[in-house]
């Protein structure tokens, strides 16, 4: 019998970092108001704030699910597009429904993961660009008010990268154990999570 | 166990070079920031809130892990490219500051060089081998010149030589160290890091100097304060509307 000790227990660890991570703190997603801080504030936002988190985790996951160039085309490839968001927030360009696109982001790359699904890569690319315009938006639109406005955004992209590299490590260390169902099972969870941003994203509209 | 030999043997000496190096500049730094030298001298002070800042510190981690994905001749090229920029960069401080203070805000964002060291080292590390090893010479070279700018735009002493000294010793140490460590520790997914590296370093200069040019907004003026005070103010009024 193969040992799939190491296995589970990350995926254990995983489920019960996500929940901890969203669970308590659901209600202050995306709701920055008045002057922020620096670069801790920056840092402690994607980390605090769980539609970022979950979305940044899935992204991770979802390309060492793919395998091949998409374990490191995706989470290159978010970070770079959601500046061209974050320009347009700065700007205060018009974005409808920024929202409820984070909280499409997160079921539709949470759910891509639940059913293993591996399209193309460019078809990948294009999905995670547009999630990433309105991530990057709502990011955007906050950066001018903090207090440093640089260091927010060096602490802020750090922060996201970070969670990228944990999702990319929790996406390989669950893709052979159980042909792969562990970590459709954290997508699942993920899904979920994103079914209620959902709700009240749309519910708040 | 191997018994431990001395003088060290080249092949530990390279593994542990770099954690050894690593240590003593923490060690160095330590006592120059730490009481009671703190007190004695700006140094310090400067040490912490300009040299040790993320912005100045990430384009050169970055510069670190990329010289260490090539391979040694190119990796050797571009530190001595990054080493003739920072003296390249003190020597023409003012024509290379010229047609950047046109910018605006340009002293409260250090003339963008840390911006552009970011981007620069982030373009160096996104790439695949053969096209680093074409490009990182040149792009170590324009973050040399950064990082010697963005010395000599914060130095507060202006003719004091120690800030410059430190300020070039602790960017070398940094790229050395992360190159030395990351060489003799390799493993087959840094090259992955790297690339998520470099996608931050660019998002991040671009979000920055993008924050750096705009104009600042100002924060939502706070609710109105209620009157806790409902009782009339009957010192300096006089009672007008009594009877006479």
């Amino acid at each position: 019998m193969r040992d799939r000790g190491p296995a589970n227990r990350a995926f254990f660890l995983s489920a019960v970092i996500l929940v901890a991570f969203v669970a308590p703190q659901a209600a202050f997603a995306h709701i920055l108001q008045g002057e922020q801080g620096g670069f801790g504030a920056g840092f402690a936002h994607p980390l605090t704030g769980p539609d970022h988190f979950l979305a940044m985790f899935a992204v991770g996951l979802w390309g060492a699910q793919m395998g091949g160039r998409s374990v490191w085309t995706l989470p290159v490839t978010f970070p770079l597009i959601m500046v061209l968001g974050g320009v347009a927030g700065m700007l205060g360009l018009p974005f409808v429904g920024v929202e409820i696109g984070i909280a499409v982001s997160i079921l539709a790359l949470g759910a891509a993961i639940a059913f293993g699904w591996h399209p193309v890569e460019w078809a990948a690319l294009c999905l995670i660009a547009f999630f990433a315009l309105c991530h990057g938006y709502a990011h955007g639109a906050e950066l001018p008010l903090s207090t440093d406005p640089a260091d927010y955004a060096i602490g802020f992209v750090l922060a996201t990268g970070m969670i990228h590299i944990f999702g990319i490590g929790v996406g390989l260390a669950l893709h052979k154990p159980m042909g792969g169902r562990l970590a459709r099972g954290l997508g699942a969870l993920i899904a979920l999570g994103g079914i209620y941003f959902l709700g009240a994203a749309v519910l708040s509209a | 166990m191997a018994p431990l030999s001395f003088p060290p043997e080249p092949a530990r000496l390279y593994r542990f070079g770099g954690p050894a190096l690593a240590a003593l500049g923490v060690a160095a730094i330590a006592l120059i920031v730490l009481p009671p030298a703190a007190a004695e001298s700006p140094l310090a002070w400067w040490i912490v809130n300009s040299a040790l800042t993320p912005e100045r510190l990430l384009p050169l981690l970055g510069l670190g892990v990329a010289l260490a994905l090539t391979g040694p001749r190119i990796a050797l090229a571009a530190l001595l490219l990054f080493c003739i920029g920072i003296v390249f960069g003190f020597v023409a401080h003012k024509e290379l500051l010229e047609p950047l203070t046109k910018m605006p805000q340009a002293a409260t964002h250090h003339f963008l060089t840390g911006p552009i060291a970011s981007i620069a080292v982030g373009l160096a590390l996104i790439p695949p081998a053969r096209w680093r090893a074409a490009v990182l010479p040149l792009l170590a070279f324009i973050a040399g010149c950064m990082l010697a700018l963005a010395i000599v735009v914060t130095d507060p002493s202006l003719d004091d030589p120690t800030n410059r000294i430190a300020g070039v010793t602790i960017g070398l140490w940094v790229v050395v160290v992360v190159m030395l460590t990351l060489r003799a520790f390799h493993r087959p997914w840094f090259a992955v890091f790297s690339r998520i590296l470099g996608s931050w370093l660019i998002a991040i200069g671009l979000l920055y100097g993008g924050v750096a040019l705009m104009p600042r907004k100002a924060p939502p003026p706070p609710p109105p304060i209620p009157d806790l005070n409902p009782l009339p103010d009957f010192d300096r009024s006089r009672p007008q509307t009594l009877p006479q």
